[in-house]
């Protein structure tokens, strides 16, 4: 790759410095990390004395294929990793020496460690009670969605740096609501209470005290900081305005200690906001910094989408629009934004969702690769998920979806492997009465070749909940003609696995996971069962195993204590939705060569440039008003907002406006080309839908025909 | 063969293609998740894997400086307790504290082929005579033969990759490979450890062995990726329901040099396991 001057200057600095490079997106800043790395290593560097520190772990995939390359000299291993593992690794590393002093009751014992969806369990154990005392009782959401929320405050707390215990007091002082709801956030801060003392008594650890044990605790200790200090002597830092405040403060305190470092600030992101990003305490660390550099230069965007950017920018957010650099001589017809764009207006949602497969079926016929592709979403449903990649599939044409995550409890699969657990397991039938769809549906999962037809036939025969114990008879005593009908060889591998459920039955229970994975090896995925040759269906498998392990080996003893089954727990967690089981999918097609459908801040984390984007149904609010959160809230829980100053509609509104004007900016900054945009008056919902990112197209399309004809 | 972008052979993917080129197609380049059971007893091989594991964090805590009494205030399992006390003593022997330099958990890697190759040591020392010690702690329920280890594909990896890679760990001087040695000291066999040292001849043929792996990895095409004639090797494999080789696993103790192949946690190295979770 050639690099620009600018950007030699900075990787060949001289060793020492601490470099500041801040720029918006596109303007070659990560080409400088990854060579500056590459730079540190050709000298000499010990590749194992180089941190590189990244707030999502995904933004450090161009520097670890960097490094993947046979090129590279040999030596020993860059760290890769965020703030968040840091923290987990040094408190698993050094916990003998902090756990009394963190307040653990059985600092002899080792720590758990908390998944997100481990956290979710026991805050869910904590808070359900509390709620039937008539906690929260005027929020009316999910209960699911209200134990995410508090955990949240106490991650927020912890990243942004102030004492959990005011979580409900900054929360309850920015509230401008009626003020007998306020009550609402003095019960918030009791169960945050509730939970992290149950985590002190029984020495688990969410990411909340993984961060605060490390921040407040570990890094102040000589053997952790000595440790750190010695282990690494340089220091990368990427996208730091993705980062939390703690992070930051971190670092500063650091940054002494480091040979040299290359902080990378990207101009316009603090996308993570939702998570704690702090990008105004990121920029406090220019300060710390030897040397400071500023890239102006796009290598990504053409003029007219430099004008789209600018042109959106001003009518989003006028007050602090700064305009793009924009040449003066550039004739007009080059600047035009339409010429960018293209737009395709709806009645109905599937209208616009067929016009998007037909321009992308286009697009890839002319030539253009599947991977310079994205459709992109403010929020990314299972069903829109479905929907297009249904429709491209049907074009043939490859795609992969980015959302986070999607729930295992929704795969065929696993509802296969619940359903065949339930049978295994007579003792649970209370919990879940199977009905003979679920045996049906199992059946046909399970082997192979069975269609519904078939599979409905066979457990309306076999399928017997006698004295309410779920059963399954022999294949054997069904009368010939509807054996026939069946196959004799479906009817073989029915009592195969027939046979095998009853001899687990004889035996002592296993744990669940152990069960699934003999299941899973010994029938299901031998020769004509259904999971033979399905690489999917191995994936999923494995992922549930992994799911029901951590949950065993965090929660199995107390359960075990309390004489309850974990399997069974687990499966009733799974059924409310406590334990979502997410999983990321990664058997699809490699990102490069697929069309990219995505939620819009996803797309921006993964800081990939591409060459069309499509933007879908732009007249959706989803593009400007943030998800509903009674409990939680980004901008009062952050450094910037003083206790006690209520949170109005204005400020409502005016943090919307700018976030979708980061947003759209961030978008088009990350555009080579062209912009779609999908418009359907009734919603993915149904409903008729006029958002501002619309009125916004609007208006810039009217003021370039007005200047047209003038 | 196309290997996945950002792949990198370790001991463990070159021993899986040396045992059986099937399983290293199907894990390394379909990377097939196969969630069956590896070997029986399941719940002991788990609890056995867990203790392994967190006997290793033991020792690295004690490397870094976390003193020893305080991790043996934690321990709670019999056996990890008797481990932990062998070690001690061989920590003793050995006069750790006072060799130059330790340096616990530490990745190397090198180019070989058109990829890299890498490993992850439990611990290298560099002696004060100026040679470097790799040492492998092992947790295997029976000692493994000499010669079944020598032949491990561990055993020729990590001295040729300490040789290429490991001039930071010598304060940046070559190292030669009569410098290397390399133990496998056994937890419940503290006093056999098997020691292999290393010389260039050795050296020269591992790495002609490993760049003749690496090219017919790199060279072959789905074809070339047969199931192995040796059996025994699917008695302790996951993906033997899809070659049609067997139903159960085989339980551990009935083969003893499998043991130490499938307690090794480490040996399967790759990049996610090196980087971090995030929240
Ligand atoms: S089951 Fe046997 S043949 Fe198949 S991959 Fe495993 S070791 Fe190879």
């Amino acid at each position: 790759m050639k690099l620009t001057p600018d950007q030699l200057h900075i990787i060949e600095i001289s060793p020492g410095e601490k470099i500041f490079l801040e720029g918006a997106a596109g303007c070659g800043k990560t080409t400088v990390g990854v060579e500056w790395l590459l730079f540190l290593m050709a000298q000499g560097v010990p590749a194992s004395s180089i941190l590189l520190l990244v707030p999502q772990r995904t933004m450090a995939k161009p520097y670890l294929e960097a490094m993947q390359i046979p090129g590279v000299s040999a030596g020993g291993f860059v760290a890769a990793m965020t703030m968040g593992g840091m923290a987990r690794r040094m408190v698993d590393l050094f916990w003998p020496l902090v756990a009394d002093q963190a307040g653990f009751a059985r600092p002899d014992l080792p720590p758990t460690f908390l998944t997100l969806e481990t956290a979710q369990y026991y805050m869910a154990q904590i808070v359900t009670p509390l709620l039937s005392q008539g906690l929260l009782d005027s929020v009316v959401i999910d209960p699911n969605r209200l134990f995410s929320q508090i955990i949240d405050n106490l991650n927020k707390a912890a990243v942004v740096g102030f004492p959990y215990q005011e979580i409900g007091e900054r929360l309850k002082g920015a509230w401008n609501g009626e003020p007998e709801q306020a009550h609402i956030y003095e019960d918030a801060q009791q169960c945050a209470n509730h939970f992290r003392s149950f985590c002190l008594e029984h020495n688990l650890l969410d990411f909340s005290l993984q961060m605060e044990v490390f921040t407040r605790r570990l890094w102040h200790l000589p053997p952790c900081r000595d440790f750190l200090n010695h282990t690494y002597r340089h220091l990368l830092a990427e996208n730091i305005e993705e980062d939390t405040p703690v992070a930051h403060d971190l670092l500063r305190e650091w940054m002494p200690e480091f040979e040299s470092a290359l902080l990378i600030y990207d101009t316009d992101g603090g996308y993570r906001r939702f998570l704690g990003a702090d990008p105004q305490s990121a920029y406090s660390l220019k300060e710390q910094c030897t040397s400071q550099a500023c890239f102006t230069n796009s290598f990504v965007k053409t003029m007219p989408i430099e004008a789209l950017e600018n042109d959106l920018s001003e009518i989003l957010n006028p007050e602090s629009h700064k305009p793009a650099h924009r040449s003066e001589n550039i004739p007009k017809n080059q600047s035009d934004p339409r010429t960018a764009l293209a737009h395709g207006f709806f009645r109905y949602y599937p209208e616009m969702l067929d016009w998007i497969a037909g321009q992308v079926q286009e697009l890839v016929q002319y030539g253009l690769p599947p991977g310079e592709i994205v459709i992109l979403a403010p929020f990314l449903s299972d069903a829109l998920r479905f929907s297009i990649m249904h429709r491209l599939e049907d074009l043939h044409i490859p795609c992969i979806s980015q959302r986070p995550s999607r729930s295992l409890r929704e795969e065929p699969v696993t509802q296969c492997l619940l359903t065949l657990a339930y049978l295994a397991h007579p003792e649970w039938k209370d919990s879940y009465p199977l009905s003979k769809f679920d045996v049906a549906y199992a059946l046909m999962q399970a082997i192979g070749g069975m269609d519904l037809i078939r599979s409905q036939l066979l457990s309306e025969i076999v399928f017997h909940p006698r004295k309410n114990v779920p059963q399954l008879t022999s294949f054997s005593i069904i009368n010939p003609a509807m054996q026939e009908r069946i196959t004799l060889q479906l009817g073989d591998k029915y009592e195969t696995l027939r046979l095998w459920l009853e001899a687990y039955q004889q035996e002592p229970p296993q744990e669940l996971d152990h069960f699934i994975c003999r299941l899973f090896g010994e029938v299901l995925s031998q020769p004509e069962f259904g999971f033979h040759t399905n690489m999917k269906s191995g994936e999923v498998t494995a992922n549930l195993i992994e799911s029901i392990q951590k949950f065993r080996w965090v929660a199995g003893d107390q359960l075990v204590q309390a004489g309850k089954s974990t399997g069974l727990e687990y499966l009733e967690m799974v059924r409310q939705g406590v334990i979502a089981a997410q999983y990321l999918r990664s058997w699809e097609t490699d990102i490069n060569d697929a069309v990219l459908i995505s939620p819009a801040y996803t797309y921006l984390i993964s800081n990939r440039p591409i060459e069309v984007q499509f933007w879908l149904d732009i007249g959706s609010r989803g593009w400007f008003e943030r998800l509903y959160q009674p409990l939680t809230h980004p901008y009062v829980l952050s450094r910037h907002w003083e206790t006690g100053r209520p949170w109005t509609d204005a400020e409502e509104i005016s943090a919307s406006q700018d976030t979708l004007a980061r947003l759209t900016q961030g978008l088009l900054r990350r555009c080579r080309q062209k912009v779609y945009l999908g418009l359907s008056i009734l919603g993915e919902q149904g409903y008729e839908q006029h958002g501002p990112l619309l009125s916004a197209f609007q208006r810039l399309l009217q003021q370039w025909q007005t200047e047209g004809e003038m | 063969m196309r290997l996945p972008k950002g792949f990198q052979f370790s001991q463990g993917s070159l021993q899986d293609y040396v045992d059986c080129a099937r399983r290293f197609f199907l894990r390394y380049v379909q990377r097939l998740a196969w969630p069956a059971v590896e070997s029986e007893p399941i719940l002991e091989s788990e609890h056995y894997a867990q203790l392994g594991e967190q006997f290793h964090k033991m020792i690295q805590q004690h490397l870094i400086g976390v003193p020893a009494e305080k991790i043996s205030a934690m321990i709670t399992a019999e056996e990890l307790r008797e481990w932990w006390e062998n070690y001690l003593e061989y920590y003793r022997q050995q006069a750790m504290a006072n060799q130059t330099q330790l340096f616990p958990e530490i990745i190397l890697s090198a180019p070989i082929g058109n990829h890299r190759l890498m490993a992850k040591f439990d611990l290298i020392s560099l002696q004060k005579d100026g040679s470097l010690v790799i040492t492998d702690w092992k947790t295997a329920r029976k000692p493994p033969q000499r010669i079944w280890l020598e032949r491990r594909l561990q055993t020729r990896v990590y001295p040729y990759l300490l040789s290429k890679a490991g001039d930071f760990l010598n304060n940046n001087h070559p190292i030669y490979p009569e410098q290397i040695r390399m133990i496998y000291w056994f937890a419940n066999f503290p006093d056999q450890p098997e020691v292999f040292s290393y010389d260039r001849k050795t050296m020269k043929a591992d790495q002609e062995r490993l760049e003749y792996l690496v090219e017919a990895i790199e060279m072959g095409d789905e074809k070339a990726f047969h199931l192995t004639d040796d059996k025994k090797h699917c008695q302790f494999c996951v993906y033997r329901s899809l070659c049609g080789r067997g139903i159960q696993a085989s339980n551990l103790d009935t083969d003893e040099e499998s043991v130490e192949d499938i307690t090794s946690f480490d040996d399967r190295l790759d990049i996610d396991q090196i980087a971090e979770i995030e929240y």
